[in-house]
């Protein structure tokens, strides 16, 4: 079977100033990634995530093992035609706009002008960049430099997406928009590879994930498995009118149950106000419009 | 995958897209313009057709002084600016040879060098133009061959010098390949050029070598150095003598072996570079 990505045995050492001494950034790491999955990269700051990427985009030499993406060897060029990368806090070139530095990676790939004039409209519009495509980079917000730094990763159609904080310093209303876009992209047949620091972002995204520290894998494996505790057995009802919650309270508490009341989170509640205001504005702007 | 021209172009454009916006190409060109804009100063005293020789001087001066320096920061900013703001990270990860890459920094910062000196020279031709007309007008006798200024000269002059600027570019680039700070291939940049207007010296001892050890460090020293003060024709042109074309072929050929041998290293380096 050919896996989207293979890490095998790697180790990557960093040379210190100090004379034979080094830095072990991954330590005989080994993972496999199959095809069609968000899979998420965790791990503390320092933990060999950001080395684990460099590694598997060739930008970094291996010191053991070997790093292969759909079967063949990261140090192979053409390899990259079929990965996408978004940088963790990309810097672009703040003389561009939007939409001349997508054509400019889209062309770097080897696609025509106005295939890649026509891409770059595209994917402006699906990261929700239409109306400043043409504002230059350098006057973006953050969340402006993830989003065209998303479609710039999108273009030509990779296969594999490797995405290093998608949505680091994007508002929630955006976080939202990407998370549905990297799901858009799994139902499209892609794999993504994610890194982040956001663990709710992960649980909702992700399908497997492996948990690194210090350059060594912790733990690895399908969310649903990692995330069922065995000593803990906690069950959420919804639906239930008034009394029938009342009496299934009372059972649970006979049976020596805890019952609690959830509560939503702090992020569903901003989502909620903030969403139905912007919503709202967003109405009475066509109204007007109209 | 094969190795692109068209790649290698892209980023040579981009490069010299970024240039052309940074305030650093307009201040060099607007300096170097009024540097040499200053001898009209002198117009107040003619000084015939000697004050002509006294303004290409001063045009040649301003290409001479002002197009290293803009070859060197220009050259050392787009290429490892470009590494420390982790831009090349998002470049490399594109499928592309980094060869290519290096090619396409070198082919953009000499670009944007040769425009400058374009612009200096279209600048200095119209200077000279325009006072030879002046002077031709209040003392004709001094005219009776003609004009006096050789235009193809002028040109030649600035062809020398783009060819003398893509030695020194392809040395920024070698050094930006392997470097982790602007400032150190700025430093090196700047210490090459001085070392390469002296390498006549290094030449010299290196004939003259007596002792063996100097003589294999000086024969080092001007075989991997560039003789800069080869491409000094100001002065003869100044002086009205002709340079035949076959000394600009050797030029020409002498500049293309030394910017290939750097660019090779550059190359070389830039492989085994970890980002």
């Amino acid at each position: 079977m050919t896996y989207a990505i293979e890490i095998e045995s790697v180790t990557k050492d960093f040379p210190l100033p100090v004379r034979g001494r080094k830095l072990r950034a991954v330590d005989s790491l080994s993972l496999q990634v199959e095809s069609n999955v968000i899979y998420g990269l965790l791990g503390p700051n320092g933990s060999g995530k950001s080395t684990t990427i460099k590694l598997l985009l060739g930008l970094l030499k291996t010191t053991e093992g070997r790093c292969l993406i759909n079967g063949k060897s990261v140090y192979e060029p053409s390899i990259r035609n079929e990965v996408g990368y978004l940088p963790e806090a990309p810097y672009y070139y703040r003389f561009l706009t939007g939409i001349e530095l997508v054509v400019y990676f889209a062309r770097l790939q080897g696609i025509k002008k106005r295939e890649a004039l026509a891409q770059a409209e595209n994917l402006l519009f699906r990261v929700g960049l239409e109306d400043a495509k043409d504002n230059r980079i350098g006057t973006y917000s953050k969340g402006m430099l993830q989003r065209v730094g998303l479609a710039q990763a999108l273009v030509g159609d990779p296969s594999l997406l490797i995405l290093d904080e998608p949505i680091a310093g994007v508002d929630p209303i955006g976080a939202v928009d990407i998370a549905s876009l990297i799901r858009e992209l799994k139902e499209q047949g892609k794999t993504i590879l994610l890194c982040s620091h956001l663990l709710s972002q992960v649980e909702a995204l992700c399908d497997r994930v492996a948990i690194l520290e210090s350059g060594r894998l912790l733990a690895e494996g399908p969310l649903d498995k990692l995330l069922v505790s065995e000593e803990e057995k906690t069950l959420s009802i919804k639906n239930l009118d008034t009394e029938d919650r009342e009496r299934m309270v009372k059972t649970a508490i006979s049976l020596g149950g805890q019952v609690s009341v959830s509560r939503i989170s702090l992020e569903t509640l901003y989502l909620q106000l903030i969403g139905e205001k912007q919503r709202k504005a967003k109405l009475e702007r066509e109204d007007s419009d109209q | 995958m094969k190795w692109s021209a068209a790649r290698a172009g892209l980023i040579a454009g981009n490069t010299f897209r970024e240039a052309i916006r940074m305030k650093l190409f307009l201040l060099m060109l607007i300096l170097a313009t009024a540097a040499f804009a200053s001898s009209f100063l002198f117009k107040e005293f003619n000084f015939g057709s000697s004050e002509l020789k006294f303004i290409a001087d001063f045009g040649f001066g301003g290409m001479t002084l002002f197009g290293p320096i803009l070859a060197i920061i220009v050259s050392a900013q787009l290429f490892i600016g470009e590494i420390e703001h982790r831009t090349a990270l998002t470049i490399l990860a594109k499928p592309l040879y980094r060869s290519e890459y290096v090619i396409g920094k070198f082919v953009g910062s000499w670009l944007i060098t040769m425009c400058f000196i374009a612009l200096l020279s279209i600048c200095l031709i119209i200077a000279l133009w325009i006072r030879e007309s002046s002077i031709i007008q209040a003392d004709s006798e001094a005219f009776t061959t003609g004009r006096i200024i050789n235009w193809i000269q002028v040109c030649a002059f600035a062809l020398v010098q783009v060819l003398k600027l893509s030695m020194l570019c392809s040395l920024v680039a070698l050094f930006s390949s392997y470097a982790t700070s602007t400032i150190f291939a700025m430093s090196m940049g700047f210490l090459v050029w001085i070392a390469a207007q002296l390498q006549y010296i290094a030449s010299d001892a290196w004939s003259a070598g007596s002792n063996w050890l100097y003589t294999v460090l000086f024969a080092f020293a001007s075989l991997v150095l560039p003789n800069f003060h080869l491409f000094e024709i100001g002065d003869y042109l100044a002086l009205g003598e002709t340079i035949k074309l076959v000394a600009y072929l050797k030029l020409a050929l002498y500049a293309i072996v030394y910017t290939a041998f750097y660019l090779s290293l550059a190359v070389v380096a830039f492989n085994r570079r970890e980002f």
